[in-house]
């Protein structure tokens, strides 16, 4: 469905991207694992339009994306969920996640998708009257990943939705990604918390100083001794 | 329904009542001028307060508006009430190639941005004699005769003015409140609050940037050419200067930024004593501005009418929990 090939990204003269290849299938969860400064997020932002890429092309279901704005890229169904949350803080609850479900494309299906976000996140329901500025942690990637869902996605890319939360959160966070997944998005998943992210990945891509170095399904890389040694430190 | 409405139809027949009541000509003059910084001081409020975008160079809108006023009813004979909408729709179309520009850069470049770009609107003012006279400027010395009513207007009396400022500031009020419900509103909040999220979401905001400076600039050109007709002087000094883009700066400041009756709340304030200062020292109500301003960013940042809002819900709230235990 996703096809990157020969990704580059320089911030200024400073290269970041040097040519990073991969695909990601319909319906599949494919993580981007690798330490800081690999260049996962600037290989989503590449993506998302929020980069412009020197060189390689970005295809979702054929159609290139590498010269379009991101907000015909969202229109086309990828949605980036920023790392750090993003929100919008001094906003409710309710008022991030309706922005979310603006863009053209999205705005007849507001309410519906409304609904299916509450009913993947309960307790955003309960916190909607809110103010997303004061919310916990773990409830703020919530409304990131809500805020997203409500674009009605073919392709939702989390940028490091466990960053930064509580043990306990870290694993209803990767919970939740999964069945997110299974009820049909496709899940472009950056994460540095390798282990867990292996762990529910169908296919993973290790990402080493802008580059591809590994590539598998998410259980031959964390059998993988490189792996194991460089990022789970086994 | 009727109670977001009581207010407007409450604050449209005080403003009505005021001509009645207010004999002596200064104390509607006075009236007048704040009620022309109140539409100043929406229009920048726009743009300054719910897009969080600083601009200082405002005044080249307001100037352009002006000298398209005066120069249409001078040149061509267009009178000022057609000219001052007609001096909104020009800067409005100044605005926009201004925008697609100055949105390139953000944060503090884009203010500096404004700054220059208003610096440079002066200059072309003060050198393309052909058309602006320079820096001596244009002098209306008859206004057109107009038959309202069955009775011809008195230009020389200052209720005429005081209906048509009213007005103006009463509709940049309601277009704030009219933004702010609507979809525009919530993109300019978002953008404001975090502009690369409001970019991951799917907004275009550099369209919304430019479509709200357009409207802004709207109102500040409009306003512009009520100057034109009200002073019947306009001269790059007067119209273009960078103190009238640094006073609608402190009138959205100080009554409350991204808030709907700020503006007035400001324009009261700063116009008020800004008069009587500037009785006793010429330039000294710039003075009194600097420190105002001061005091209100460093004891009240959310503005004057932003903070009697939150102590009026908080005491609404007090009452209704008292009312309920």
């Amino acid at each position: 469905m996703l096809r990157v090939e020969g990704l580059q990204v320089s911030y200024g003269r400073i290269a970041a991207l040097w040519g990073v290849s991969f695909d990601v299938g319909r319906g599949e969860l494919v993580a981007l694992v690798g330490a800081n400064g690999a260049g996962k997020t600037t290989t989503l932002k590449a993506i998302s339009g929020l980069l412009r890429a020197s060189a390689g092309s970005v295809r979702l279901e054929g159609e290139p994306l590498e010269r379009r704005s991101t907000v015909e890229i969202v229109e086309r169904g990828v949605v980036h969920v920023p790392e750090g949350r993003k929100l919008f803080p001094e906003m409710t609850v309710l008022d991030n996640l309706l922005l979310g479900g603006f863009s053209r494309a999205a705005r007849p299906h507001q309410r519906a998708r409304l609904e299916e976000v509450f009913a993947v996140f309960p307790r955003l329901r309960e916190r909607r009257r809110q103010l997303a500025g004061t919310l916990s942690g773990g409830e703020q990637q919530m409304v990131a990943i809500g805020r997203g869902l409500m674009a009605g996605p073919k392709l939702l890319m989390l940028d490091e939705p466990s960053l930064g939360l509580a043990p306990v959160m870290v694993e209803e966070m990767f919970r939740v990604i999964g069945e997110i997944n299974r009820a049909g998005v496709t899940v472009l998943l950056v994460e540095q918390n390798t282990e867990h992210a292996l762990a529910i990945a169908h296919r993973a891509f290790v990402l080493e100083s802008g580059r591809v170095a590994l590539a598998g399904t998410g259980a031959e890389l964390l059998a993988n001794e490189q792996v194991r040694q460089a990022y789970l430190g086994i | 329904m009727t109670r977001q409405l009581a207010p407007w139809l409450a604050g449209a027949l005080l403003l009505a009542a005021v001509p009645a009541l207010v004999e002596s000509p200064f104390a509607i003059h006075v009236c007048i001028l704040v009620l022309m910084w109140t539409a100043l001081g929406a229009a920048w409020n726009l743009l300054g307060g719910f897009a969080g975008q600083v601009s200082f160079g405002h005044a080249s809108l307001f100037g352009v508006g002006a000298y398209t006023t005066i120069i249409l009813y001078l040149r061509a004979g267009v009178a000022p009430w057609w000219g001052m909408p007609a001096g909104g729709l020009a800067a409005a179309l100044v605005s926009l190639p201004v925008g697609l520009l100055c949105f390139r850069l953000r944060g503090p470049y884009f203010s500096l941005a404004t700054l220059a770009v208003s610096e440079l609107v002066k200059l072309v003012a003060l050198n393309w004699e052909s058309v602006t006279n320079g820096p001596v400027g244009y002098l209306i010395t008859a206004l057109p005769p107009l038959r309202l009513f069955g009775h011809a207007v008195d230009w020389e009396s200052k209720t005429p003015f005081y209906v048509v400022a009213a007005a103006l500031a009463l509709a940049a009020l309601a277009a704030t409140a009219l933004l702010r419900r609507a979809r525009l509103g919530a993109y300019l909040v978002a953008i404001r609050e975090d502009e690369e999220a409001a970019e991951a979401v799917g907004i275009d905001t550099v369209r919304a940037k430019v479509l709200t400076l357009a409207l802004s600039a709207f109102v500040a050109g409009t306003a512009g050419g009520f100057y034109a007709f009200y002073f019947r002087y306009v001269d790059p000094d007067a119209v273009l200067g960078l103190s009238l883009s640094m006073e609608m700066v402190f009138i959205a400041v100080v009554g409350g930024l991204g808030t709907v009756g700020g503006p007035l709340v400001g324009a009261v304030f700063l116009t008020t004593v800004g008069e009587a200062v500037r009785e006793r020292f010429p330039s000294g109500h710039l003075v009194f501005y600097g420190l105002f301003m001061m005091l209100v960013i460093r004891f009240l940042p959310e503005g004057i009418w932003g903070r009697a809002r939150r102590l009026a819900t908080g005491l609404q709230e007090r009452a209704l929990r008292h009312g309920a235990a």
